[in-house]
C-alpha cells in the first residue's frame, strides 16, 4: 500500500497536521545535513571528514525518505525533490537551533549534540498510527543511534579536553540554548496526531525527557545548561537567519541553474 | 622577511615539545582495522585509521570498512601493541626443511632416481589399489 492509499483512511484534520510535522522533520534533516556536509574535505582529521560526511548523507537520507512520504500524503504532483529545494527560504519548516550555521567543529558539535539528543526524543515519540511513518522511523532510529553515539564520542572529548575546546564547545552550547528546544516544539494539530496514534506522546512530554536527557550528559563534564520548553510557533519565522539564506542559496543553486532539468 | 622567520621559528618552539613512549591523550595514532566479511570467514586485516583512543578508531573503522555493509565484525588494534619479529633471518631456513610444510616430502625425484638405480618401471595403476579391497587386487592382477 502506498503512503497515497493510507494517508485516505486519515481524516482532513490529522492529514494537515501529519503533513506538518513530516515538514518539519524532513526539513530539520535536510539543513542540518547539508549543513555538516560543509565539512567535507575540511574537517579536523580524514578519518573525521569522512565520519561527518557520511552522517551527513544519512541525514539527507533521511530527508529524502520523510519529503517521499510528505509528497504521498500531498499527492499534488511535487516530488521529493520539489519539496526539498523549490521553496523560498521563508517556507522553510526547520528548527530555530538549525537556523544557527555550522561555525567551527566546537559549534558544530554543540549543534549535533543538541539536535541528535533533541531528535531522538521526537523519534521515540513517534507511534504506530500511520504504518509508512511508523515503519521509516524505526530504521532511522538504528542509523540516529550511531549518529548520537558520534557526538557524545566528541562532547566527552571537548569538555574534558579542558582549555580552548571546553571553552569553545561551552560558548556554543550557550549559543544554541535558547533556540535548541523549537525542534520539540509542539506541532500544529497534534491533538489530531496523538489521536489517531501517530504520535504516541506530545512533544511536551518529548521535551521533558531530552532536557533530562541532555543533563545527563552534561552534569558529569560540570557544564550547567538551562533549556526552557519552546513557544508553540516556534518553528515560524518572521524570516529566517542570515545564515539559512546563504545555505539555501547554496543547496538550491544548481536545482536553480536549469529549472526542470532532470538529473 | 627575517622577521617572518623569526615568527615561524617562535611558533614552532611554543609546540608541545615531542616526547617519546606513551602518547598523551588526544594525540592521533594508527590503529589497525580488522574485518570478518561473512560469518565463519577469518578476521582480516583491511587497513588502518588514524584516532586518539579505541572509541573513535572503531567509529572511524565503521565509516571505513564498514558504512557499505562489507563487513559484519570489525577490531582495531592499536599499532603500538603489535610486537614485530625483528630478525627476519629467522624466517628463512638455511637448510632443506620441505619436510615441515604441509605437503610433506616432495618424493617424485626421488622415487624416479630409486626406480633407475633398480632398474623397475613405473608400478602404474598399482598405486590406486592401496586402499582398495583384496579382491580388487587380485582382479588386478
Amino acid at each position: 500500500m502506498t503512503a497515497t492509499t493510507i494517508a485516505s483512511a486519515l481524516d482532513a484534520p490529522t492529514r494537515t497536521a501529519l503533513a506538518g510535522f513530516l515538514l518539519a522533520m524532513a526539513d530539520d534533516e535536510f539543513v542540518i545535513g547539508f549543513s555538516d556536509s560543509e565539512w567535507t574535505g575540511i574537517a579536523p582529521i580524514l578519518e573525521e571528514d569522512v565520519a561527518m560526511s557520511s552522517i551527513a548523507q544519512d541525514e539527507l537520507g533521511h530527508a529524502r525518505a520523510l519529503y517521499e512520504l510528505l509528497a504521498g500524503l500531498l499527492d499534488d504532483g511535487r516530488d521529493a525533490d520539489a519539496l526539498a529545494y523549490d521553496r523560498e527560504p521563508e517556507a522553510y519548516r526547520h528548527a530555530r537551533l538549525l537556523d544557527h550555521g555550522r561555525g567551527d567543529w566546537a559549534m558544530t558539535i554543540a549543534r549535533r549534540f543538541l539536535y541528535d539528543t533533541a531528535d531522538a526524543a521526537r523519534l521515540a515519540s513517534i507511534g504506530a498510527g500511520w504504518p509508512p511513518l511508523a515503519e521509516l522511523v524505526a530504521k532511522i532510529r538504528r542509523e540516529e543511534r550511531y549518529h548520537a553515539m558520534h557526538a557524545l564520542a566528541w562532547v566527552d572529548r571537548l569538555a574534558r579536553a579542558g582549555g580552548e575546546a571546553r571553552a569553545r564547545f561551552v560558548a556554543a552550547l550557550d549559543e544554541l540554548a535558547r533556540d535548541a528546544p523549537s525542534v520539540l516544539a509542539t506541532p500544529g494539530g497534534e491533538a489530531a496526531l496523538l489521536e489517531a496514534g501517530i504520535l504516541g506522546r506530545s512533544m511536551a512530554a518529548a521535551f521533558d525527557a531530552w532536557r533530562s536527557d541532555v543533563a545527563g550528559v552534561l552534569r558529569p563534564l560540570m557544564i550547567p545548561l538551562a533549556l526552557e520548553p519552546a513557544a508553540d510557533a516556534a518553528r515560524h519565522r518572521a524570516a529566517p537567519s542570515d545564515d539559512f539564506r546563504w545555505l539555501w542559496g547554496e543547496f538550491t543553486s544548481v536545482r536553480r541553474s536549469e529549472p526542470g532539468a532532470t538529473w | 622577511m627575517t622577521d617572518d622567520l623569526d615568527q615561524i621559528a617562535r611558533m614552532l618552539d611554543e609546540g608541545a615539545p615531542v616526547t617519546p613512549g606513551e602518547p598523551p591523550a588526544g594525540v592521533l595514532e594508527p590503529w589497525e582495522v580488522f574485518r570478518q566479511e561473512k560469518d565463519g570467514d577469518a578476521m582480516r586485516h583491511g587497513g588502518n585509521v588514524l584516532a586518539p583512543d579505541a572509541e573513535l578508531a572503531l567509529h572511524y573503522a565503521r565509516e571505513l570498512f564498514g558504512r557499505r555493509g562489507e563487513s559484519i565484525r570489525l577490531w582495531v588494534v592499536r599499532r603500538a601493541d603489535i610486537h614485530v619479529l625483528e630478525d627476519l633471518d629467522l624466517l628463512q631456513p638455511p637448510l632443506d626443511r620441505s619436510f615441515k610444510k604441509p605437503g610433506g616430502y616432495v618424493m617424485r625425484d626421488k622415487l624416479a632416481a630409486a626406480r633407475g638405480r633398480a632398474g623397475t618401471s613405473k608400478p602404474g595403476a598399482r598405486a590406486a589399489s592401496h586402499g582398495g579391497t583384496g579382491r580388487r587386487s587380485e582382479g588386478e592382477r
